[in-house]
């Protein structure tokens, strides 16, 4: 599909999620009047906080509201932070961003040279050591994971703090736990498809050429696999910005996926929609950067371009 | 299992400055006008001074006012205290408790402090140091809204955190990461003696226990799972500290359910719970079995007969009400409840002890699990029949007038069992405008016999307050109500 149509597609995408997140939401039960005014608030007092918030209004209508106030630019004002939603996530958003970059740089740095190397010393030592890291990465969950890591790394070594955001050393549990799934998957990927790669008739040639192994691997067969790993990459993204809303709970890192945990429990709907719309450009945004790198890594893509 | 391997850790923590307080959320606000959580309420306690606060045995005692009068049953004289000061210098007056007041009770503040001023018609401040609260009607219970914590009278339209005049002051605030004080310079008690105090949101349990073991938070204030509170109880840098609180967990049951409106089947499922056996269960020795609502270490506690054990009266009791076991102890239950409780793990086991001791005496209970938000919600609405639920410090026996009376029906009250009862509701309303604390006690413990007969809700356990701090805390206090402001005596050793 070229990028023009993938651009023209992300509108009708975002306007869906956000529906469908809108819609959902207000099936869930829960009143956000009667969790931020308390239990004992006047029955008075919830009536008019709730005509203030618009929550007395028919449901389309609301919707209608939302949307007008989402193409103006408007996110709407966050029921339990009393200010606007824009402002809340704009707070959050960088440490989700760091946390998300972290741990996707870290599993496309390691994960694509050990698939590699797996797939250059096939039944090799090296191929079992990364086959074993990958099935270990799918497993565990980070919910296990972080804990665990939390465990060997600052309590019995005390090299790096337990929780919290601050400067490097603190990244380093949260972005592992989240990017250990990625990297199972990224390594098994990466080997299947060079291996594959190995066996095409350019890499043949290039061999025959009496080209040396290395430049056989890293200059002919790698680029050719790493197609269908980029894509992968920016579906995994997706699963990444996911994954936070724990690794965020569990490290106590200060971004929207916590935030969003929150925003649910205290039913703030502007602020759930505004966290999930941002969740979803986001996603729609790294699908588009993964379909430029593929036009750019494959030239028959780019012929309809 | 965090707790059994991180004995002897090597970890060497680099620690902030001053001490270091773990929360489990961010506050909802740090405008006390509308943080009405426990952690606003802990951050606020330390910035803000009040009329009156709660004392040891949940009595109201005074903060910054020196002295308090009825003149008449509906007037309120408070004379204030003169030396008391904001963080900017500035005195608090009569002008600063009539403006905070009247914040509150604009609804354009949307406070959810506003109900409980609902009984004030007018505050007055006719000198620097006097405030006269005018109450619509004669409301003893109006001491309680007297907490209320004291903003200046400058800030309470200005947007952002209002300035307080407790101990310390806001030096820093990132509430979704830490929020740090220092001591308010102008305070006029002692100087608080720990220079910094940082308040760190940690969400996850286990994560916040990890922290404190390593040493980078120093102390820490939940209920912990009876295995955690027992594995840091052993270790020699920290301090496992139990005192009494004020929360009272209970089994809410559904009166328009017509097995529960009958009083014989609410009090065979009382007897067929072993309450001693269920409190060491859930929360170890950091609780004791309930009476009733209020404990005994609160003014107006009533003594009770503690709660009985009995599955075989059980039984009788419910043949007599015409629920006979269909096979006389066989697998066929008398009847089935449903027991809805929240997700939380340490709930959800509590869920199924009861289900095997109610299956004791033939009553089936299907327990489902649902998240806070919706259980609440079908709490609130009248859609279950038994939940087990808390109520979070109970200080004024007014609780319940507001638990009990058949006219508190949610969303008015918390009356969430939808129970009725003529006689309750005559005690619970002259209790409530009783003029006397001698006869405020005295109506008080009429009220908490007759829920002891007629079991509106089954109370379970008194749960203990429990903190955990770093052995080198010195001078710290818990209170019932959770407050931390005896950290200001507190020092690092």
């Amino acid at each position: 599909m070229s990028v023009r149509r993938r651009l023209l597609l992300v509108l009708p995408t975002l306007a869906g999620i956000t529906v469908l997140v809108f819609c959902f939401l207000h099936l869930v039960p829960g009143d956000p009047v009667e969790i931020m005014l308390g239990e004992g608030a006047a029955v008075a007092d919830a009536a008019t906080l709730r005509t203030a918030l618009g929550l007395d209004r028919p449901f389309g209508e609301q919707l209608v509201h939302f949307l007008h106030g989402l193409v103006r630019g408007d996110l709407g004002h966050s029921i339990a932070f009393r200010s606007p939603v824009a402002n809340v996530i704009a707070a959050r958003y960088p440490a989700t961003l760091e946390l998300a970059a972290a741990a996707l740089a870290l599993a496309v740095v390691t994960g694509i040279p050990l698939g590699v190397l797996a797939a250059t010393h096939r039944a090799g030592a090296l191929d079992v050591v990364a086959r074993t890291v990958s099935l270990l990465g799918v497993c565990f969950p980070s919910l296990w994971l972080a804990p665990v890591l939390v465990l060997v790394f600052s309590m019995y070594l005390g090299w790096l703090p337990v929780s919290g955001r601050g400067g490097l050393a603190h990244l380093v549990l949260p972005a592992v736990s989240l990017a250990v799934a990625m990297l199972g998957i990224l390594v098994r990927l990466t080997r299947a498809s060079v291996l594959g790669a190995l066996g095409d008739a350019h890499v043949l040639a290039a061999r025959a050429r009496g080209a040396p192994e290395w430049l056989v691997v890293w200059r002919h067969a790698v680029p050719t696999a790493l197609a269908p790993v980029v894509t992968l990459v920016g579906l995994q993204a997706g699963a990444l910005l996911a994954g936070t809303v724990v690794t965020e709970t569990v490290f106590a890192w200060p971004g929207i996926g916590r935030l969003l945990v929150q925003g649910i429990g205290a039913r703030d709907y502007p602020l759930v929609q505004g966290c999930v719309l941002v969740i979803g450009i986001t996603y729609v945004a790294v699908n588009l950067l993964t379909d430029l790198a593929l036009a750019l890594l494959d030239p028959r893509l780019r012929d309809d371009a | 299992m965090a707790i059994g391997v991180v004995s002897g850790c090597t970890g060497n923590a680099t620690l902030p400055p001053g001490l270091v307080v773990a929360l489990d959320s961010e506050p909802q606000s740090l405008d006390p006008r509308l943080g009405i959580d426990a952690n606003s309420g802990r951050v606020a306690d330390l910035l803000h001074v009040a009329l009156t606060r709660s004392g040891a045995h949940a009595e109201r005692v005074g903060e910054l006012d020196r002295h308090w009068s009825h003149v008449d049953p509906t007037t309120l004289v408070v004379e204030l205290r003169d030396d008391f000061r904001f963080a900017d210098g500035t005195f608090v007056t009569a002008d600063d408790v009539r403006a905070t007041y009247e914040a509150v009770r604009d609804p354009a503040t949307a406070s959810p402090r506003r109900a409980g001023l609902e009984a004030i018609a007018a505050v007055e401040a006719p000198d620097h140091y006097t405030v006269v609260l005018r109450l619509r009607h004669p409301f003893p219970p109006i001491l309680e809204a007297t907490g209320l914590p004291v903003l200046a009278a400058a800030d309470v339209r200005r947007p952002g955190v209002p300035m307080g005049a407790g101990p310390y002051r806001l030096a820093s605030a990132e509430t979704h990461e830490q929020i740090v004080l220092e001591p308010n310079p102008y305070w006029p008690g002692a100087p608080p003696r720990t220079s910094r105090i940082t308040f760190r949101i940690v969400p996850d349990p286990v994560m916040r226990v990890l922290e404190l073991e390593r040493g980078s938070i120093h102390l820490l204030q939940e209920t912990l799972e009876p295995e955690i509170l027992a594995a840091l109880g052993h270790e020699s840098a920290l301090s496992v500290r139990r005192s009494p609180g004020s929360s009272v967990a209970y089994l809410a049951l559904n009166h328009g359910d017509p097995r529960l409106a009958d009083r014989r089947v609410r009090q065979a499922i009382a007897l067929a719970l072993d309450r001693e056996a269920l409190t060491r269960f859930a929360l170890g020795d950091a609780g004791r079995p309930a009476t009733g609502l209020l404990p005994p270490d609160h003014w107006a506690y009533a003594r009770l007969p503690p709660p009985r054990h009995d599955p075989r009266r059980a039984g009788r009791l419910l043949d007599r009400a015409g629920y006979p076991d269909p096979d006389g102890g066989g697998p066929r239950p008398r009847f089935r409840i449903l027991y809805k409780t929240s997700s939380q793990p340490s709930r959800r086991r509590f869920a199924e002890a009861v289900q095997a001791q109610l299956a004791q005496v033939g009553i089936a209970v299907d327990v489902r699990t649902y998240e806070w938000g919706v259980l609440f919600a079908d709490v609130r609405s009248g859609n279950f029949q038994m939940a087990a639920l808390t109520w979070v410090g109970v200080t004024e026996p007014d609780h319940f007038f507001l638990a009990f009376h058949s006219s508190m029906l949610p969303p008015a009250g918390y009356n969430r069992g939808r129970y009725r009862s003529p006689v309750m509701d005559r005690l619970t309303t002259t209790a409530r405008y009783a003029a006397t604390p001698g006869e405020r006690r005295r109506w008080y413990a009429r009220v908490q016999r007759r829920a002891e007969r007629d079991l509106p809700v089954i109370p379970l356990w008194w749960e203990d307050r429990v903190v955990v701090h770093t052995a080198a805390l010195e001078g710290f206090e818990p209170a019932p109500s959770g407050e931390l402001r005896s950290l200001v005596r507190a020092w690092m050793r």
